[in-house]
């Protein structure tokens, strides 16, 4: 009697213990293909990139990366490359530094930011292709290459409310010199240390403000709230569209030139064959100012995920 | 300078533009229309992808502890060691091991990086448990079970791990929730999970739809979890109610 009850109680756990396992081992197999939520994947199972060594693409932490790193990775998948995203690495020097240990083996970035941040060099270049250029050459270097740039441009900007701009007669960089170490200036961690951030802004303008260190995500709301008089905002932000923002110029070009350009593995561009680095440029070619910024306005106010806006974008552009 | 697609690309409406999103441009707290929107892209996928991590990590530490703690009731010399090892590894904080990990050739930011991490927490909670299950068993009944004529590895698959069943069982559950709490941090490095909708929410400034639902989902997952567990035990355990 009570020997049955342990036999059965024995059973029981050898039965789960089991159940558990294959359920582990089963559903683990079925998802790792897949490490990033898309909406009706497309993913071909041929094409020209069916057979290739599969590719992981990684972007960085902010609302424009995550667009840009779902609409690669799409594109790709549709005409039968195997792509996997690592999303919302860190700051550029973060992911770089992803790319260059092999950890992801592409990522899209900004060329002005590979040339100060990554490369260091604080001569600001004259031209977009003069940016690219340089940019290329550098990576180079290194066991890397750039395919082509996009049309738009999403450079730093320093952003002020329209009422301080007005109470302090600013309207370019310059004119906050007058304000001194009062002047609170916000922006990510890394600003501080960038040539194209605090330090280009005090050798080239003479500015002396207090750094305040911001999350990426909250500075529209540290600017409302008044945590900060000026923030460090990109050109292409959803949030300036409100018009309660003002830009202020920036006559010697401290945040010069920032096209996109996919950074990469040289050797890619001959293993994955010659589809691969044709659909990326079909892709970036069709990036101007106005899709970028519609596409970031439906992630970052209406909410929509960033991989259901690649999609809907590649789909109307026959890509998907 | 650069080549434009002839015409230029199609731009489309992502969604039917502003009149279909009243409620997140207005950033009310919580948009049942996004969470509509968002689960099949967003959030299921990520909720399997949570159950699938908890699943391989409470597995794996299952095994690793249970073998550990079934030599160690027979080799007392061993529990010490075990205990330290488990113990350093328990204290260490999530996000520092998940950081010092990343590094280790082969790991890098993978999903192994994530289990590795994640196994290294249940050791010490499934393997004191267990063992301690295994010592309460009363010498009576090891005694009655020689008595029957059972062998020791007899006596030990019949008599003494299903009393210790509960002892077991009660590991496996604070196991399971602590795993599925942390895994929601392994998502710095593994990009998987229930930890990617939380942590794009944490940097949205001001809707906060995703942060409630994600994190609502995370929670929900834990108490199912320790709902089934409690149910397996009672099924694995029937003298204990009988009682």
């Amino acid at each position: 009697m009570q020997r049955s009850n342990y036999r059965r109680a024995l059973a029981g756990v050898l039965t789960v213990a089991v159940a558990v396992a294959v359920a582990a081992c089963g559903s683990s197999s079925s998802s790792s293909s897949k490490s990033s939520s898309k909406p009706s994947s497309s993913a071909a199972t041929s094409g020209p990139g069916a057979g290739k060594p599969p590719i992981v693409i990684g972007d960085k932490n902010f609302t424009e990366e995550y667009i840009l790193g779902s609409l690669y990775q799409e594109a790709l998948e549709a005409k039968g490359f195997k792509v996997t995203l690592k999303g919302n690495i860190g700051s550029s020097e973060i992911t770089y530094k992803a790319l260059t240990s092999g950890q992801i083996d592409m990522y899209p970035e900004y060329t002005g930011t590979l040339l100060t941040a990554i490369a260091g060099d604080n001569k600001p270049p004259t031209s977009a292709q003069q940016t690219y250029t340089l940019a290329k050459a550098f990576v180079e270097k290194h066991g890397l290459t750039v395919l082509d740039q996009t049309p738009f441009y999403d450079s730093d900007a320093l952003a002020v409310t329209k009422a301080f701009a007005a109470k302090n007669h600013v309207a370019s960089i310059p004119d906050l010199k007058k304000l001194g170490h009062s002047l609170k200036l916000g922006g990510a961690p890394e600003f501080a240390t960038r040539f194209a951030g605090l330090v280009g802004l005090k050798q080239l303008y003479g500015l002396n403000p207090t750094f305040v260190p911001l999350a990426i995500g909250i500075t529209y709301q540290a600017i409302d709230t008044g945590k900060v008089d000026t923030f460090d905002a990109f050109t292409t932000d959803a949030q300036l569209t409100s018009g309660k923002y003002v830009l202020l110029s920036d006559p010697m070009r401290v945040f010069g030139f920032q096209n996109v350009a996919p950074v990469l593995k040289a050797s890619l561009v001959n293993t994955e064959g010659p589809a691969f680095a044709q659909t990326i440029n079909q892709v970036s070619s069709l990036l101007t100012l106005d899709a970028i910024r519609k596409m970031n306005a439906a992630v970052a106010l209406d909410q929509q995920a960033p991989a259901t806006v690649a999609h809907q974008f590649l789909a109307a552009n026959g890509l998907a | 300078m650069i080549a434009l697609a002839a015409g230029g690309p199609v731009i489309p409406t992502f969604g039917g533009g502003g009149s279909s999103f009243t409620c997140e441009r207005a950033n009310r707290l919580f948009c049942s229309s996004w969470l509509s929107r968002n689960w099949g892209p967003v959030l299921w996928p990520a909720l399997r992808q949570h159950i699938v991590l908890t699943l391989i990590a409470v597995t794996i530490g299952f095994v690793i502890s249970t073998t550990l703690a079934l030599i160690a009731y027979r080799r007392r010399w061993l529990e010490r060691p075990v205990l330290i090892i488990t113990s350093i590894l328990y204290t260490i904080p999530s996000l520092a091991l998940f950081e010092l990990l990343e590094p280790v050739p082969g790991l890098g930011l993978s999903r192994t990086t994530a289990e590795v991490a994640l196994v290294s927490y249940t050791l010490l909670i499934m393997f004191r448990n267990t063992l301690t299950g295994l010592r309460e068993v009363p010498d009576e009944v090891r005694d009655a079970a020689a008595g029957m004529g059972m062998g020791p590895l007899r006596s030990l698959l019949r008599v003494e791990l299903p009393l210790a069943v509960p002892a077991i069982i009660a590991g496996v559950r604070i196991a399971t929730v602590t795993v599925i709490s942390l895994a929601t941090v392994a998502s710095l490095i593994d990009n998987e999970g229930l930890g990617v909708p939380i942590l794009t929410a944490i940097s949205n400034e001001v809707f906060k739809t995703e942060l409630i639902a994600a994190g609502a989902l995370a929670v929900g997952l834990a108490l199912t979890a320790d709902g089934l567990l409690v149910i397996i035990q009672r099924l694995l355990t029937p003298w204990t109610r009988a009682a």
